[in-house]
């Protein structure tokens, strides 16, 4: 006898990038048990049937770059009380209290992703040193899958390790036992080096420029950290923030790191901060075309846009050296600033983008030109760099941009006229197609994440779905999803939470040898003010003090 | 957050030699890296002893946390109304109280990351206003912070980077006893140089100057507590080049030094406590240490440094403002969070009426809640000294020697777990008030 267990969204256009699946009509068969499963020989299986006709089914969103947990968050949480009190949820709208846009409370984050048809989150930028905090407000954080990037290369250990050029396998040894001991996926750099060399009083530091403590260039630690990743298995490259962000005229820089990298796999992350040119009056100028053009060339490149959108923000980041320059123009008038326990910094910046400022309105058509400059949908991500360019919230506007030449000339017409004049973004006449835009929101993030089971709806993935109701107006169409299901379960309704779930943790594996925790507890002993072994994060601090089931990802190591 | 904590496999390959002793052990067994809870540096490098429930810390433990081993009591009693009760009818009681009331005040929050989340839930499942005992102290902090923001470090950059340190009226002597040892007075250091060249600066009253420097040479600047914003002020104008409107005086020739200092060292840091500054104009100081530390950073590097965070204070902050956006002087009363400091805090509520119970939590040091006629159910170890005089009482073990747990470092950046050292049978607090939040009948939609 066989009991009903399975839900079949019917008579849905399916989008799924990963099995070339076009907005093919067909039925959806998902259970909370099994994830997704191939149509039933028996109808008998089915619990129930959801007539979703006209509408576009794909997977659950997956966000590769925002800052939604740790440290920094935190901070921008504190500054920012008018923000906050603006922003209290009403009570009833959501299951629990909060408040927030820009840095919204925890929870407030998982359900705003989840009412958005989002089902994975990865925050980017997270210190080993303030990594069981980052884990706490990812536990606090319902509704999606999480993990996070761990941040090396402005580390005292790593940057005199790689300065003493002793043995390659301890640098190895220390990246993998960085991704166990902090709970990580994947390993990030910002302004490598640059961070380190902020606290020796260095004020910036290009590419080729020696860090003043340990002698060592960005360029070392970029193709250092790249091979070295690549020889543990990762499946995510080298996740870059890369030197000089926000500077006129780095797109010089870009470049140059772009080769540095020696055709090795690298993520270049918020582009758009990266894509500066000096020219004209104001010594800015788009370096979009110039540097889409280098990442149509190079192959082993995938990067996210981190567009910005106008409106009141805040910015926080780990690069502290750029942040400081940053804190000039703090809107309101208030920042934060962080040297942090010989690993890197933070720096949080309030913002404003205007969009009759001239430098804002470029850094605007920059983002989009990037967006629809790049030719290869699974080497670009949908991103604002949440909430450094804008929130996440915005995305379905960002969405209609994408998809919608006309609304984008509107809204082209109505921003600093020098900016609109001087951008190529006018010309562009690529419109994204939802199979694109299914891709930059989920197949390509979770593919690149090696996140076999999220972003995709064929057999074995987990079943995070997210139904939307077409409309023309794409921006319509991607605020409020019909239906999100998390692995099987339906967890939004019509824009209205009815499940709280808690997601998974992804974190990556991989074998080190033993002998760097002797290396390292002398190295914590002698210098650092926490034990080796109080650093670490234990798998029951997640799974039972957090609530969220662990998915390691094991990739084999290759040297 | 999920299901209850499961405290038995806290810990992960790696802390071997922390398994816990079970109940019937009867071999002493030595602990290593132990995290001390009882102030907001959170030295994690003891060695604590266990002897059945006798907790002895063997090394590097500062006075006052010897102090505080030696009085956690491993075993209590449950009290209503100063009778002895189990617990379970003194939690029933602790219900019926809670159920009744409308407007209840959650304080003291001494408590660990799991307590303070519990807390939370249960104020929001009861519309209850939220305040930690030290909030005062943090508000000063807070209200720089809001204000203007600043440029801080955290403990091992100033072990490392620091080559000049200056103490602005911190008192070392009576808390924070082991800062000296840790963070200014290592062995080693990434940078050697930088230590070798370390000086130490007190500024503030000399009665509080600091009595032990583990060897670092020490210079005094003294003033009065009532003039260390002037004299940081004084500082910040010798610095801009300004004259010194200052009478000749061993303070005025000090300064005068104390500028050079800094005008020539590599990482100046400057250290306050918020808890150790005149509640009156505390936030002055702190604002004019953090203008003097942006006024260097123009040219050369400096950062501020915030000592603090006793009884869970620092994760108070960092919990309640991840879960709702404000960092502390919340009411969950209404249709949306309140934030108001200058309100939603303990004195201020007391002496206006606005609560009609208290739930008052110190599981760290066993702090008195506040004097009121107001029903009142406390959370607190064993060896509490006005168990008797409230309404319940409902003895707690103390995170990190009676369970595990997590707590956030004075820096802000650092979270530590603590351990569980020995097996009482106290409850941990977020185990009583998560109880509490399921038996409660959530109130009607405002």
């Amino acid at each position: 006898m066989t009991t009903p267990h399975l839900t079949e969204l019917r008579g849905g256009r399916i989008y799924d990038p990963q099995a070339g699946i076009d907005g093919e009509v067909r039925s959806l068969f998902f259970s909370a048990d099994l994830g997704i499963v191939a149509a039933p020989l028996d109808q008998k299986e089915v619990r129930e049937v959801l007539d979703v006709t006209g509408c576009a089914v794909m997977a659950g969103g997956v966000d590769i770059h925002t800052h939604i947990g740790g440290g920094k968050v935190n901070i921008a949480r504190m500054l920012l009380p008018e923000e906050h009190l603006a922003t209290r949820t009403q009570r009833g709208a959501h299951p629990h209290l909060g408040s927030g846009v820009a840095t919204p409370s925890t929870r407030t984050a998982g359900y705003r992703y989840a009412e958005m048809g989002y089902t994975a989150c990865f925050e980017p930028a997270m210190l080993p040193a303030n990594a069981r905090h980052a884990h706490m407000e990812l536990a606090d954080t319902p509704m999606v899958d999480k993990g996070a990037y761990a941040l090396l290369g402005n580390d005292d250990f790593y940057l005199r390790t790689l300065a003493a050029g002793t043995d390659r396998a301890v640098l190895r040894d220390y990246l993998a036992w960085t991704l166990h001991a902090a709970q990580a996926l994947a390993i990030k750099v910002v302004n490598p080096g640059g961070i380190n060399a902020f606290k020796f009083n260095q004020r910036c530091l290009d590419l080729d420029e020696q860090n003043s403590a340990y002698g060592v260039t960005p360029r070392q630690i970029l193709l250092t950290l790249a091979e070295d990743i690549q020889a543990l298995g990762l499946a995510h490259p080298l996740h870059i923030h890369g030197c000089n962000l926000g500077v006129p005229g780095n797109q010089e820089t870009t470049l140059a790191s772009i080769s540095a990298l020696e055709g090795l796999p690298a993520h270049f992350t918020h582009l758009q901060f990266h894509s500066y040119g000096s020219e004209g009056d104001r010594k800015f100028s788009s370096g979009a075309q110039v540097i889409a053009e280098a990442i149509n060339r190079a192959k082993n490149i995938s990067v996210d846009i981190g567009q910005i959108m106008f409106g009141q923000t805040v910015t926080e980041s780990g690069d502290s050296m750029r942040q400081y320059a940053g804190s000039a123009f703090a809107s309101p008038k208030k920042s934060v600033l962080m040297d942090i326990e010989c690993e890197a910094g933070c720096g949080v910046v309030p913002f404003k983008y205007k969009h009759q400022n001239f430098v804002n309105a470029l850094q605007w058509t920059i983002g989009l030109e990037l967006f629809l400059s790049i030719n290869d949908p699974w080497r670009v991500f949908l991103t604002t760099d949440h909430p450094n360019g804008a929130p996440f919230t915005s995305y379905p506007h960002l969405i209609r941009l994408l998809m919608d030449r006309t609304f984008r000339q509107e809204m082209l017409a109505t921003i600093n006229p020098e900016a609109a004049a001087a951008s190529h973004l006018g010309s562009l006449e690529r419109e994204y197609s939802l199979y694109e835009i299914a891709i930059l929101t989920r197949a390509a993030p979770a593919r690149s994440l090696g996140l076999t089971n999220l972003g995709h709806l064929g057999l074995g993935a987990r079943g995070d779905v997210t139904v939307y109701v077409d409309h023309p107006d794409r921006e319509r169409m991607f605020t409020t999803p019909k239906y999100v299901f998390k692995a099987g379960q339906m967890i939004v309704r019509d824009g209205r939470i009815v499940a709280t779930p808690q997601g998974a943790t992804h974190v990556s594996r991989v074998d080190y040898d033993p002998l760097i925790e002797r290396t390292l507890d002398a190295y914590f002993e002698r210098y650092m003010t926490v034990r080796r072994s109080n650093l670490m994060v234990s798998d029951a601090e997640i799974e039972d003090l957090g609530g969220s089931p662990l998915i390691r990802h094991s990739p084999r190591r290759r040297a | 957050m999920g299901r209850p904590p499961s405290w038995s496999h806290f810990f992960s390959a790696g802390n071997a030699v922390l398994k816990l002793s079970t109940p019937t052990a009867q071999t002493p067994i030595t602990h290593g890296d132990v995290a001390c809870p009882f102030c907001g540096l959170l030295c994690d490098d003891l060695i604590v002893r266990t002897d059945r429930l006798q907790l002895t810390p063997l090394a590097n433990a500062c006075p006052k946390a010897l102090t505080a081993y030696a009085a956690a009591v491993p075993v209590g009693q449950a009290l209503i109304n100063g009778k002895s009760a189990s617990l379970d009818q003194a939690m029933q009681h602790a219900l019926r109280l809670l159920q009744k009331s409308q407007r209840p005040l959650l304080a003291g929050l001494g408590t660990d990351v799991a307590g303070l989340r519990a807390t939370l839930a249960l104020a929001e499942k009861c519309h209850a206003m939220v305040d930690h005992l030290h909030s005062a102290a943090a508000n000063l902090n807070l209200r720089v912070l809001q204000s203007r923001g600043w440029q801080t470090t955290t403990f091992s950059e100033v072990r490392n980077r620091a080559d000049l340190v200056v103490l602005v009226g911190v008192d070392l002597n009576s808390n924070y006893q082991n800062f000296m040892r840790r963070c200014l007075a290592p062995a080693d250091a990434l940078q050697p140089a930088r230590r070798a060249a370390r000086r130490v600066i007190y500024l503030g009253p000399v009665a509080q100057a600091p009595r032990d420097a583990a060897g670092l040479p020490v210079e005094i600047i003294a003033c009065t507590a009532a003039e260390l914003t002037s004299t940081v002020r004084a500082l910040q104008g010798l610095l801009a080049g300004q004259t010194l409107n200052l009478a000749r005086s061993k303070r005025r020739t000090g300064l005068f030094a104390l500028a050079e200092q800094i005008r020539s060292a590599d990482y100046t840091v400057l250290v306050w406590a918020s808890g150790q500054l005149r509640a009156s104009d505390g936030d002055l100081t702190i604002s004019a240490v953090c203008e003097l530390v942006a006024d260097i950073n123009r040219t050369r590097r400096a950062a501020g440094l915030a000592l603090g965070g006793d009884d869970g204070a620092q994760s108070a902050v960092a919990v309640c403002s991840w879960l709702t956006g404000f960092p502390s002087g919340v009411s969950f009363a209404g249709g949306q969070l309140q934030y108001a400091p200058a309100t939603f805090n303990t004195a201020r509520i007391v002496a206006d009426d606005l609560a009609d119970l208290v739930l008052f939590i110190s599981s760290f040091s066993r702090r008195e809640p506040p004097a009121t006629q107001l029903p009142t159910i406390v959370l607190a170890p064993p060896g509490f000294k006005g168990a008797t005089a409230v309404d319940v009482y409902l003895p707690v073990g103390v995170p990190g020697l009676d369970h595990a747990g997590q707590l956030v470092r004075a820096d802000g950046v650092v979270t530590l777990p603590l351990k569980q050292l020995r097996v009482s049978t106290l409850p941990s607090t977020a185990e009583l008030l998560l109880r509490l939040s399921a038996g409660l009948h959530g109130r009607p939609r405002q």
